[in-house]
């Protein structure tokens, strides 16, 4: 929940001027909206955008924001309409940009990486694209109304869908 | 593993495999510096055409923002990475218009809306951009930042 992790007190005293206040903002919101960015296909270009593009509305209303506590879900939700115009610019723009790509780290690093991800890990890379998407956003979302915000769909539908990836995860967790 | 134990593991591997670059960290940080407490924030509410990227010739792309009391209109026009931007603002009014961009030095182009509210930036960089009008009556508008 917004008031758990006080994020309605942190956004009250950055617009009092606390610059902490709002780089703490940004360390605790930024994994969730670049994962939403994410999970729309789009690569590492459009989803600093959509990251950045999130971040500066936020700022840009944070003066007259009357419900601090709603905060992450309106970041989620803006973090999404702004997802989805850039899917949709990209699909009218010609020449089209190059296709969302995932993550390229080095050998070395992918050696390292294995290592460190375990059994989870493994297990993430073997289920399908669509629920390793819908785990990452489950694993960083706050509550279940940022997860609704983020995928659009209604806050009941949310623990079923959870439920069900997480089935299919333990599944391959040997 | 319980529930909490597979959601954590999840949330580390993707730390892992695809972490929030920093730049964009710091662009994240760095971004309540725009802040604008004073200005009336001016919405868009058009936003039509030009969207054929590296077409030359093509469709101008025009926006329209809105806040209580006044309207802006602009019509964007691309040249390689540079955008050139006509506009005006309603009711007609002289104002200082200033291009807000992350590339650019605070001030950095601005031009003077004569007093029947148009005005021109003839090379504005492509990218996240904001106008702000100083109006001379001391009043100030913000637009609400758009990809050009």
């Amino acid at each position: 929940m917004a008031h758990r992790d006080g994020t309605d007190e942190l956004v009250v005293r950055a617009r009092g001027g606390d610059g902490d206040a709002w780089a703490r903002l940004v360390e605790r919101h930024s994994g969730l909206l670049w994962s939403i960015a994410r999970s729309h296909g789009l690569n590492d270009a459009d989803a600093g955008d959509v990251v950045q593009t999130t971040w500066l509305r936020l700022v840009e209303r944070i003066d007259g924001l009357r419900e601090p506590a709603a905060m992450a879900c309106w970041l989620a939700t803006t973090a999404r309409h702004e997802s989805l115009r850039l899917v949709r610019r990209r699909g009218r723009d010609l020449p089209r940009v190059p296709a969302p790509r995932e993550p390229e780290p080095g050998p070395d690093r992918v050696v390292a990486a294995r290592e460190r991800l375990g059994r989870v890990g493994a297990a993430l890379e073997a289920l399908p694209r669509r629920c390793r998407t819908l785990l990452r956003l489950f694993a960083l979302a706050p509550s279940h109304a940022e997860l609704a915000a983020a995928l659009g769909i209604p806050v009941g539908s949310v623990a079923p869908t959870r439920a069900r990836c997480l089935d299919a995860l333990r599944r391959l967790v040997p | 593993m319980n529930d909490d134990e597979l959601m954590a593991a999840v949330r580390d591997a993707f730390e892992i495999l695809d972490p929030v670059p920093a730049d964009v960290l710091a662009a994240a940080r760095a971004s309540i510096a725009w802040r604008t407490p004073a200005a009336a924030l001016a919405e868009p509410a058009h936003d039509r055409g030009g969207h054929a990227a590296g077409v030359r010739g093509g469709p101008a792309r025009t926006l329209t923002f809105v806040c209580p009391g006044s309207t802006v209109e602009i019509e964007v026009a691309r040249e390689g990475r540079y955008r050139e931007i006509t506009g005006r603002l309603m009711p007609s009014a002289a104002a200082l218009v200033q291009v807000r961009h992350r590339d650019l030095p605070p001030g950095g182009i601005s031009a003077r809306a004569e007093p029947a509210g148009l005005f021109c930036l003839p090379r504005v960089p492509a990218g996240l951009v904001s106008l702000v009008f100083r109006l001379d009556d001391g009043a100030s508008i913000v637009t609400s930042w758009v990809r050009l």
